[in-house]
């Protein structure tokens, strides 16, 4: 019974109130979910810019031309308290990008996931270099 | 008295007399609580150093329809020496950019001053002195800058549009050390500009009640022959109950930035 | 306003956004506060001056929405494990990294964890909202008109943007999503720094980039004519607590729905060495049938606050203009 009401409990708070998500630019204003993509491509230079991140790569299509994408991300600002710099994304590194692209047809898209060609996923935990550890990164090793 | 008590008290009065530290100061400045020189206030610069750092002379706006309200007024120019010291290549993008200055100038667009370009603008700006931190806020596109006072290892990880600010006190100055700058803001209307090697030190003194010297030189070695600097004053603004008022501006500037992507353009 | 998304993914949209941290101690803060947990008595530390010192850089991110869910009306504050399984499936279950609910789900979930900075955590009291007046933890009924001005706003919104002036506040970067006046949780960058001279107090948000001078001398607010995005503050002390009253906003500020004679009271109490504790109350008749109130708890952070220069940066509203002209040319 009481697990039946902590499950009610979850739901309900995630069911939450009519309060305006006005917080968070809409991502469906800009990008189509129609149009999705998976690029793979060489960082030529990282934005590290608000309100969103922007990572430029250069992706070989099969004929060998190179299509310049523009990625987006969040906020950098999260990034540099974990101890994230502009240094850790550096021009060369490929990277593989799933998103959607933008609904004018540009070669641009949202970084819905971002990893390196092994899978693994860009800036998880900290960087090592002296980030703050407040506990709230649930990826970080607890100390 | 003796003489031994008159020395005593030659002594004790120059101990306590506390002259000046730096070199040329006269005024000593009001004391915070933590017993630094009190700059908190609400500033502004007079002059024309926001349209060309240089000594220039009057001439036309760039818009004929604003007449006399555009035109450019005369200035002394703020520049030690006069002239800013280009490289070649840098003088001939300085011209460039002053012939490009309505589409080319960060400032048309609201964006962010950069600094010194900041601390000049025709717009008060607010020194707010805590211990540890020393808060600048600008009316300018609601600027702001936190100058860390306790961190002089505290590099920044990324390159911004104000810099990062390092600040510590000689006698009665402010010296603010500033690095990690962007490439993105220009120095005046007049297209003096630097690369992302900009590096600023600020001075700020007090001169009098209602009056600082501010000085900051300015070194680029990507853009510019050898350091260079300007000094001015800034006053202190004695409105009653003055305030910074909001200039947000970018709600100003959308139709220019945005307008060619209405579903219906102003015509 | 609000957006239509799929039930499911507004579900996660509305917890992926909504944050609150901190604990709640009963209806008003007490102006002596206690460390709770610790049993320790801690004296407020002061200023040079004699005031308490708010000084310093707070967090505000939590998970607990502003408003109580209506699946939990009359059930104020969750038990020790019911508040551990919420965090829990909470992480879970709003983890952008999950790739299941679709396409539209997967854009509005927009980019990875790691971007995000919403707090894992309820806050301290486990209480199940922000809001603490009406008790029953829901902003009141809007009034007639106050829904008009809703309803109007979210149908903007909804639709394929005309102009930079359909989109919100914080899309054209004007003000953060999370500064206010008042601060309200929101996905990332929930901080603020506190600066605090004998006679006055600034409030400087991460986002964006806003000092807010609070004068602290007594002196009158702005004449009525002069209207501000973020309204016009005027400080005082009741006691421990610093009360901030802010007036003359814009129409456009729109807090939550708000119309410009929108009058916003904060009271900012420091409860202990790592904890400020922060509360609102909105009085807007013209869009509210009553007053209401929330308040959460900051915590203090190392932070450091950076840079959000935000119009320099401002691509989205190149992007979310342009596909508004591909939407008008496709027809949809």
């Amino acid at each position: 019974m009481r697990i039946y009401f902590l499950i009610a409990v979850v739901c309900g708070m995630l069911l939450a109130s009519a309060s305006p998500v006005s917080a968070h630019h809409a991502f469906a204003a800009e990008f189509d979910a129609n149009k999705p993509i998976k690029l793979q491509g060489a960082v030529t230079k990282v934005e590290w810019i608000n309100p969103h991140a922007w990572i430029h790569i250069d992706v070989k299509k099969p004929d060998g031309k190179i299509e310049k994408w523009m990625i987006e991300g969040g906020t950098p600002n999260t990034l540099f308290r974990r101890g994230f710099s502009k240094t850790s994304l550096l021009p060369g590194t490929i990277i593989v990008v799933e998103g959607y692209q933008s609904k004018d047809g540009s070669l641009r898209a949202n970084g819905r996931d971002l990893t390196f060609p092994d899978g693994r996923k860009l800036f998880m935990g900290s960087s090592g270099t002296g980030a703050p550890r407040d506990g709230r990164d649930p990826t970080e090793p607890k100390q | 008295m003796s003489t031994l008590g008159r020395l005593a008290g030659i002594a004790l009065f120059c101990l306590t007399a506390s002259p000046p530290a730096s070199s040329g100061a006269s005024f000593r400045a009001p004391r915070t609580a933590d017993g630094r020189p009190d700059l908190t206030g609400i500033w502004q610069a007079l002059g024309t150093a926001y349209w060309d750092l240089e000594g220039h002379a009057a001439q036309a706006g760039a818009v004929v329809a604003l007449g006399a309200a555009g035109a450019v007024p005369g200035g002394l120019g703020v520049v030690q020496g006069g002239e800013i010291p280009y490289q070649p290549w840098a003088a001939a993008k300085k011209k460039e950019n002053a012939k490009n200055w309505l589409t080319a100038d960060p400032e048309i667009k609201c964006f962010l001053p950069g600094v010194p370009r900041a601390t000049y603008m025709p717009f008060p700006f607010q020194i707010v002195q805590n211990p540890k931190h020393i808060l600048l806020s600008y009316e300018f596109a609601s600027a702001t800058r936190i100058v860390y006072m306790d961190k002089p290892d505290f590099e920044s990880p990324v390159d911004t549009w104000m810099g990062h600010s390092r600040g510590h006190w000689e006698g009665e100055t402010l010296v603010i050390d500033v690095n990690s700058f962007n490439d993105q803001t220009w120095f005046d209307r007049a297209g003096n500009f630097h690369s992302d090697a900009l590096h600023v030190v600020e001075r700020y003194t007090a001169i009098s009640p209602d009056a600082l010297r501010y000085e900051a030189t300015v070194e680029d070695a990507k853009v510019f022959t050898r350091p260079w600097k300007i000094s001015l004053p800034l006053y202190r603004r004695l409105d009653e109950h003055m305030q910074l008022l909001e200039f947000k501006c970018l709600e100003f500037v959308e139709e220019l930035m945005y307008g060619h992507l209405r579903r219906n353009p102003n015509k | 306003m609000s957006y239509r998304f799929p039930t499911f993914a507004m579900g996660w949209a509305l917890a992926a956004v909504m944050t609150l941290t901190g604990p709640v101690y009963g209806q008003t803060p007490k102006p002596v506060a206690k460390t709770k947990g610790a049993g320790q008595q801690q004296a407020v530390a002061l200023t040079p001056w004699g005031k308490p010192d708010l000084r310093g850089i707070w967090d505000f991110a939590t998970i607990t929405p502003m408003e109580r869910p209506s699946e939990l009306a009359g059930k104020e504050v969750l038990s020790e494990q019911e508040a551990t399984e919420f965090e829990r499936q909470t992480l879970e279950r709003r983890n952008p990294d999950r790739r299941d609910g679709g396409a539209e789900a997967d854009v509005g979930r927009a980019y990875n964890q790691f971007w995000w900075d919403y707090g894992t955590k309820v806050i301290a009291s486990k209480r199940t909202s922000l809001v603490i007046d009406p008790p029953n933890g829901k902003a009141p009924p809007l009034t007639p008109n106050g829904k008009k001005r809703a309803e109007a706003r979210a149908e903007i919104m909804r639709r394929p943007a005309a102009g930079p002036e359909d989109r919100n506040l914080a899309e054209r970067c004007i003000l953060g999503f999370n500064a206010g006046p008042p601060m309200a949780p929101g996905a990332y960058n929930n901080n603020v720094q506190l600066f605090q001279t004998p006679d006055s107090v600034i409030i400087l948000n991460e986002m964006v980039n806003d000092a807010r001078f609070v004068p602290l001398d007594g002196r009158p607010h702005l004449p009525p004519n002069i209207r501000q995005w973020r309204g016009d503050s005027r400080g005082h002390w009741e006691g421990n607590t610093l009360v901030v009253d802010t007036t003359n906003f814009r129409d456009e500020t729109n807090f939550r729905g708000a119309s410009r004679n929108l009058h916003v009271i904060e009271r900012f109490t420091r409860a202990d060495s790592e904890t400020l504790l922060y509360e609102f109350t909105i009085d807007d008749p013209a869009t509210w049938t009553a007053p209401w109130k929330a308040a959460f708890p900051m915590r203090r952070t190392a932070g450091p606050i950076y840079e959000y220069a935000c119009h320099e940066g401002n691509y989205g509203m190149f992007n979310i203009l342009a596909g508004a002209r591909a939407q008008d040319k496709e027809g949809r």
